[in-house]
């Protein structure tokens, strides 16, 4: 029954609950029992909340016995980066400057969640402050990969991407403001979902880039994600810059793709720059995602896209930006508070002009336009990789401030980065695994507000392939 | 032409932000800096005079198409 609980996906185990074959107890102690078991060789939560999810869950078994309607996520246990703020509770947002911070607020998508009946398992290791793509942290410890454990999970949303690789919980939500949830999805062998720059409140969500921030989830499959992108998506009231627009229906999406598969849509594949030096290993992967897309039944062809190395840098800029905005009164007072990288990255801003900062935000509209106009002109997703690497070890990543880490940050997320700048939505999906064992992904960009033909082309896509039914070596061992 | 120098970081942070750089190498902190400056520069030829920043808002909602 326990292997059963771990291997059923997030929509598998929803159900189950909803009609009573499950009981959202038990279901819940067996995520319990895989985090303790995982944490020492994870160290995927901050804080484990056991009790709480067991009496949430209790709460759900008697609903559901009583014949009421308990919501699209009723029992199942999630847990988030740690930077998702809940009222008069801790979250540390993976630092030392904030590990005592009690929040004054609950953020939106946590009670989104919550109406929907999804169970809140504890709060997950991240970058510190969200700042830095190969999840290494120093005040909590490095998360490590449940693939490998010398290697990253990928950042910042360190903790999620592993948490929901080894099976402990069945989705978990990640922040993303230049990669950070599809870089450990892709890393971590799993979906991930970055949506349309204000497709889903920022309110109650740690600032780290106010132009750029996103979140959204991390599952083992783009239905799960898409359940759960269609809970927490929609205009908030309290984030003015949330977007008005009807919020997707991506599950809906899946449920095309299970009738027409990728007919229909046209996928553009970039004569340039995102295929530029991958891994041999991620673009053998990527030239069999083509033909199993094609065979899916989409139309693909090759499509030009502007320079990305400008943009690129100057995304850098206006994010460092706001960041040292948010952190400058730190930075002076508590600079030996924060690790060497992440304060590093950080104070970058400081030394950016107001001028640079406001041009770099103004060009963002004409760029995207330029963008529409060309690379989307006759296509309907972009088919790139996630990463041009698969995870690498800890040891060559973990660098702090060298004049190395520039590089290595900038190689890494070379792929997602001009993405958040555009505000476009996009996906990375399990596609396959190198020489030596490891996850690699693919991303899927749409044009603004696309989350759900991204649904509905991931979903086809994991109809034809079995990559995320595989369970990484380091999963825990069910009780 | 110009560069970013150590020097030019230190003083910005000790004039602008009233602190002392903890004990960096200023040289290459302004090394990582100077591409972030020369791509800022290389694109800002593409700025009108109309542009800001809300019109990405705009621009986010005009070029989505209807989805399902």
């Amino acid at each position: 029954m326990s292997d059963a609980l771990a291997s059923l996906t997030l929509c598998e185990t929803a159900d189950r609950i909803a009609n009573g074959e499950l009981s959202a107890v038990a279901v819940t102690e067996s995520a319990i029992f895989r985090a303790q078991a995982a944490q020492s060789d994870l160290n995927t939560f901050i804080s484990l909340e056991g009790e709480r999810a067991l009496e949430a869950a209790r709460s759900v078994d008697v609903r559901i016995a009583s014949g009421q309607s308990c919501g699209p996520l009723a029992g199942v246990p999630l847990a988030h980066k740690d930077m998702f703020y809940r009222e008069g509770e801790v979250t540390t947002c993976g630092s030392k400057i904030r590990k005592d911070f009690v929040a004054d607020r609950t953020s939106t998508v946590l009670a989104r969640l919550e109406a929907a009946g999804a169970l809140y398992l504890g709060g997950l290791n991240m970058s510190e402050f969200a700042v830095g793509p190969f999840g290494t942290n120093v005040h909590f410890g490095n998360c490590r990969n449940p693939w490998d454990l010398a290697r990253t999970p990928g950042g910042s949303s360190s903790g999620s991407g592993a948490a929901v690789s080894a099976r402990i919980v069945y989705g978990a939500l990640g922040s993303d403001t230049g990669g950070s949830i599809r870089i450990p999805a892709t890393m971590c062998g799993v979906v991930g979902i970055k949506p349309t720059q204000g497709r889903v409140s920022r309110y109650g969500l740690m600032p780290l880039s106010y132009s750029f921030d996103t979140s959204g989830p991390l599952t083992r499959t783009v239905r799960d994600a898409a359940r759960i992108l269609d809970v927490i998506a929609g205009h908030d009231p309290n984030d003015p810059t949330s977007s008005r627009r009807p919020a997707p229906r991506c599950e809906a999406a899946c449920d095309e793709a299970a009738r027409a598969g990728g007919r229909g849509l046209t996928i553009g594949i970039p004569t340039s720059y995102f295929y530029d030096d991958l891994e041999p290993d991620v673009a053998r992967a990527l030239e069999e995602v083509q033909k199993t897309l094609r065979e899916a039944g989409a139309t693909l062809r090759p499509v030009e896209v502007p320079n990305h190395d400008e943009i690129n840098l100057v995304w850098a800029a206006a994010l460092a930006a706001e960041a040292a905005t948010i952190h400058r009164r730190w930075l002076r007072e508590r600079p030996d508070d924060y690790g060497p990288m992440v304060r590093r990255r950080i104070e970058f801003g400081l030394y950016q002009p107001a001028t640079r900062y406001i041009e770099a935000l103004s060009l963002r509209d004409s760029i995207l336009a330029d963008y529409c106009a060309t690379a989307f002109a006759d296509c309907d997703v972009l088919l790139t990789p996630s990463s041009p690497m698969a995870a690498p070890e800890l040891s060559s990543v973990d660098v702090g401030d060298s004049e190395d880490m520039p590089r290595l940050v900038l190689l890494v997320s070379r792929a997602t980065r001009p993405v958040s700048y555009l505000g476009l939505p996009a996906m990375s999906v399990p596609c396959g695994f190198t020489g030596a064992g490891l996850p690699m992904g693919m991303q899927l960009v749409g044009r603004p507000f696309a989350e759900a033909t991204l649904c509905q082309l991931g979903h086809a896509y994991q109809l034809a392939t079995r990559w995320h039914e595989t369970s990484p070596p380091h999963a825990p061992a069910d009780e | 032409m110009s560069r970013i120098t150590g020097a030019f970081a230190t003083a910005i942070a000790r004039v602008w932000h009233r602190f002392e750089p903890p004990g960096q190498d200023m040289e290459a902190l302004a090394e990582m800096l100077a591409p972030m400056d020369d791509a800022g520069e290389a694109l800002s030829s593409k700025l009108h005079f109309d542009m800001e920043p809300s019109d990405f808002a705009l621009g986010l909602e005009a070029h989505a198409k209807d989805t399902p």
